[in-house]
């Protein structure tokens, strides 16, 4: 295979101007990615700031210390005294943002199935409060299940069971939570390396394709005994295996980095990057096609690549972009490509219905390899023939 | 016959590039193709070695018709076209081994082959280097040493020392006669008559796609009617003896330029001892006089009438 042994020497032999733009981006990419999932978590984590809010007990209960303790766990309880001017004040000033009062006797009507309610006296539209709000509900109506139907429960079970039960779903609720959210580090790395990746290729596979055109050296290849198909196929396979090594180390250091993070979107992203491969060799195959000079490759890159990222969502997340660039980013590839990543990103369940709009945005990618490519065949011919 | 090339023509659009060109190279020749730029050399190699598709004609090589997969045909050629094809980003040494490669699979002859070639254009000290590093000549010699590392049979060379010190030169033309030597047929284009006449043992002359005359340079020499060219230093010489000088027999013309007289003869023997006596009695003042035998260069110029060189 004297063909494809020399196109991976002369990759080998540029591996150092890649290496430096192989290590650049994902150094950049790293950057950016961990920035940004940082910037998300800072967002998340502010919900789980203690609100401060004040406690007002008109009867002892265990029922209502089991209360206490679950909202100790998102509140700090501020002591004020029981007189309606002062907690007025408290709200007024901010000095807490949710009083909740437990009425005598409400324990009592509790456990005999009475429809009894706290009282509460809130900041209007605080995200904080209705965060409160949600707890005490869930905790009552979760009791409330227990009482009805397990006759004459008593208290402490009651606390213990909601204790335990209230816990577990805190558990579930991480699980579905950050580590699938639109920011997780591989989702940002995945959407960031539309840039190395095309631009690697594309730099590799044009070098070799403009040495590998270069007519003189041709007519030399064309005198030997190689037929034309068996250079061609050793041309093409040493192409894709230049196009899945590249791949393959990118996705390694994604993998590496995030490994904490390896879940089942994970297998996702990696499968769409592998067919945004195939579609960047078609690209890379093109532009080497079309370029006659290194220079010309070198602009062309730039143009192609820089364009589609800025317009695509690669550099700039989608939710900011204008509707009018969005429609011209969606005539490149890597518009779909982002847009699998960031749906794969949203999904909490992988079924083939939830997974359907990423795998037709996959289509389109594919649909866009076989555009590249058969022009370039085009190209191609009609340079031979002229 | 290892080639025989039977009325080929060639067009490029209007330009008629072949005309009906006819040869043929026996075993053990170095063939010489010589004729102008713009001649056809090039396009007539390209024909034969089917790189070109061309109008009309039959190629044969090896005695069996030449065409795009004739693998077992191209195993046993070589060739040196007259661009450098070699990779930028290859050493000497990796190139050569590649283009050797694309025919010889076995890796340890092929190393041999190639230390062959090596040694053979003068490459030794260079073999790390990369083309961009090499010299003209250096450069050219590379080029040679990947067309015929595989020790092929017949050797196709176009051109192989435009833009050379004549050191390389040299060293080409000796590389190419060594060849010869050790068996290998030879087909070499040139613009250079001094090159052909050197090297080749049969010549064709092309013009405008057309065979003008072929044949040794001997023979060549033959066609014409031209016997010698007489250059004399000579001083003040009247216009009445150069008239007198041109009716002498056999003298076909004569020329005076600044105290240079140039006297061209037909073939026959004693030219330049009448010419001298003609000298003597009209009382002439010379100080040097020689006398030389035709070139390839006279022979085209009589039959085309025009320089070889442009
Ligand atoms: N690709 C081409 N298209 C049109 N004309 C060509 C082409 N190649 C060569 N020619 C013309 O054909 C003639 C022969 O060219 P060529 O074979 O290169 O001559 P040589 O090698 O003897 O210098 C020239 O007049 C040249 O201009
Ligand atoms: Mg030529």
């Amino acid at each position: 295979m004297p063909v494809y042994k020399l196109c991976i020497k002369i990759f080998k032999k540029n591996i150092s101007t890649l290496l430096i733009y192989f290590f650049i981006f994902l150094l950049f990419s790293a950057i950016m990615a961990t920035s940004a999932s940082n910037t998300q978590k800072e967002l998340e984590d502010f919900s789980y700031i203690k609100t401060d809010i004040a406690f007002i007990n008109e009867e002892e209960s265990v029922l209502v210390e089991g209360l206490k303790a679950e909202l100790s766990k998102v509140a700090n309880f501020i002591e004020l005294p029981d007189e309606t001017e002062a907690l007025q004040d408290a709200l007024f000033f901010g000095r807490v943002k949710y009083i909740l009062r437990v009425p005598e006797g409400f324990t009592g009507s509790f456990m005999d199935r009475q429809n009894v309610n706290l009282e509460k006296t809130i900041v209007p539209a605080s995200a904080s409060s209705a965060y409160i709000d949600l707890l005490v509900n869930k905790y009552l109506n979760t009791a409330k299940i227990y009482v009805q139907n397990m006759e004459g429960i008593s208290q402490g079970e009651l606390v213990r069971y909601l204790e335990r039960d209230l816990s577990e779903e805190g558990h579930v609720d991480i699980l579905a939570g950050p580590e699938n959210s639109a920011s997780s580090y591989s989702s940002i790395y995945f959407n960031y390396m539309v840039y190395p990746l095309l631009s690697i290729l594309i730099y590799g596979m044009s070098a070799l394709l403009i040495s590998f055109n270069n007519t003189d050296i041709k007519k030399r290849v064309n005198c030997s005994p190689l037929s034309n198909t068996a250079i061609n196929i050793q041309f093409s396979l040493a192409n894709l295996t230049y196009a899945f090594v590249v791949w393959g180390l990118m996705v390694a250091f994604c993998l590496l980095v995030d490994s904490n993070n390896i879940n089942s979107s994970t297998f996702y992203y990696v499968l769409n990057s592998f067919i945004f491969t195939i579609c960047g060799t078609g690209l890379a195959f093109l532009i080497g096609s079309l370029a006659k000079g290194t220079q010309a490759v070198t602009a062309l890159t730039n143009v192609v690549v820089l364009g589609s990222c800025f317009i695509s969502g690669v550099f700039v997340p989608t939710e900011l972009l204008g509707s009018v660039t969005l429609r011209i980013g969606s005539f490149t590839p890597s518009y779909w490509y982002v847009n699998a990543n960031n749906q794969i990103a949203r999904l909490t369940q992988f079924n083939f219905d939830t997974l359907k709009p990423v795998f037709s945005d996959m289509a389109v990618v594919m649909l866009f390899a076989a555009a590249f490519f058969s022009l370039a065949m085009v190209i191609r011919k009609e340079r031979r023939y002229s | 016959m290892v080639v025989n090339v039977k009325k080929l023509v060639k067009r490029y659009d209007d330009l008629i590039a072949l005309d009906h060109l006819s040869f043929s190279v026996k075993e053990g020749e170095v063939f010489g193709l010589l004729g102008p730029n713009g001649s056809g050399k090039t396009t007539a190699i390209n024909c034969i070695l089917s790189l070109l598709k061309y109008d009309k004609g039959e190629i044969e090589i090896f005695n069996k018709p030449m065409s795009p997969t004739a693998y077992d045909i191209k195993r046993d050629i070589g060739i040196v076209m007259q661009n450098v094809a070699v990779y930028e980003e290859l050493t000497v040494y990796e190139n050569i081994d590649y283009f050797c490669g694309l025919y010889i699979n076995d890796k340890i002859l092929r190393k041999d082959y190639v230390e062959d070639a090596i040694k053979f254009v003068g490459l030794e000290d260079y073999k790390k280097f990369t083309p961009k590093k090499l010299s003209g000549g250096l450069l050219r010699r590379l080029n040679i040493a990947c067309g015929i590392a595989h020790k092929p049979k017949l050797i196709i060379l176009d051109e192989p020392t435009v833009a050379v010190d004549p050191q390389s030169r040299n060293k080409i033309l000796e590389g190419i006669e060594e060849m010869n030597r050790q068996g290998a047929t030879v087909i070499y284009t040139s613009h250079y008559m001094e090159e052909v006449e050197q090297i080749c043992s049969r010549i064709l002359i092309i013009d405008k796609g057309k065979a003008v005359a072929t044949g040794t340079k001997e023979e060549l020499k033959e066609m014409i009617t031209l016997g010698e060219k007489i250059t004399i230093e000579a001083y003040g010489v009247p216009e009445k003896s150069i008239n007198s000088l041109r009716d002498l027999p056999n003298i076909s013309s004569v020329e005076y330029k600044e105290s240079i007289l140039k006297i061209k003869a037909l073939k026959g023997k004693n030219n330049l001892e009448s010419v001298l006596e003609f000298i003597k009695n009209e009382n002439i003042q010379f100080a040097n006089i020689y006398s030389e035998l035709p070139t390839l260069n006279d022979v085209f110029l009589e039959i085309t009438g025009k320089e070889l060189r442009d």
